[in-house]
């Protein structure tokens, strides 16, 4: 159980996905009570991820479904909350990172008959390093949904501690050891 | 100008007449005694703490509607375009 007063936290983007979307009372009201005491912190990174996203759910939408996808994007930027820039400091802090980890953990997704493809994989786990360096510069711990690429990103941290001199340890929290 | 009539009307006070709890009114009597304060300075202070709880209280239920309103109504492999991840038609795979 993670207390919300000890917060703030980095929100990764998908971490921000579960817990706006979570049905669990208790998940609910551990939000609620976040909410009421610090703002979402989220890495500019977020940010791209999550408008690209509707950008390319309207394009390939329905003409009538395309009003709902700007509703939803207008209410996401309404509460876009402290949002933390890719600066020069997480620049050196991300490029170390994807030195030391240049290729990503896991495979391509896969969903029926979509897939990812290597060269977007590729920049997902770019990505990733760079919300992990944006939580190492702030000094936050990062709460994600996305195990297998925080944990490699941490224990690499860990592993060269000389790269990412006084930083780190990375701070991770599941969203499913929230509650 | 306007700083002063703003920091005016954070100081300024007004007499009223509550009807409070007996217990309540007991209990910040007492702390009163025992900090030296007036029962107005308890009171007030309390006032504001539970207004400010009241705040952030909506503050909190505006930032999760509008993520509700950001995050529902999408299929399971919409949200995973939202969260960052491009799923294609598996044939169209460079």
């Amino acid at each position: 159980m993670v207390t919300p007063a000890s917060g703030p936290y980095l929100f990764d983007t998908s971490a921000e996905s579960w817990l706006g979307r979570s049905h669990d009372s208790m998940v609910r009201s551990w939000f609620r009570e976040y909410l009421s005491i610090h703002q979402v912190h989220a890495s500019a990174i977020t940010v791209v991820e999550r408008i690209r996203g509707y950008a390319v759910l309207s394009r390939r939408a329905q003409e009538a479904r395309r009003d709902a996808i700007e509703a939803a994007r207008i209410a996401y930027l309404s509460e876009l909350g402290q949002v933390w820039p890719l600066d020069g400091a997480v620049g050196v802090v991300a490029g170390e990172i994807m030195a030391l980890l240049p290729d990503p953990p896991t495979p391509p997704r896969r969903s029926h008959q979509l897939a990812e493809s290597r060269q977007e994989r590729l920049a997902r786990w770019r990505f990733d390093g760079m919300i992990a360096a944006t939580a190492l510069v702030a000094r936050m711990t990062l709460i994600h949904n996305n195990p297998a690429d925080f944990e490699s990103i941490r224990g690499a941290v860990e592993r060269s501690p000389e790269r990412f001199p006084r930083l780190g340890p990375l701070g991770l929290i599941r969203c499913d050891s929230l509650v | 100008m306007k700083a002063r009539r703003r920091h005016n009307a954070e100081t300024a006070r007004r007499r009223t007449t509550l009807t409070l709890p007996a217990d309540s009114l007991l209990q910040a009597e007492r702390i009163a005694r025992a900090r030296k304060v007036t029962l107005s300075t308890v009171i007030s202070e309390a006032l504001s703490d539970g207004l400010r709880a009241h705040t952030a209280a909506e503050r909190s239920e505006e930032v999760l509607k509008a993520y509700r309103k950001a995050l529902t109504g999408f299929t399971d492999e919409e949200m995973l375009v939202l969260d960052g991840i491009l799923l294609e038609p598996a044939g169209k795979r460079r």
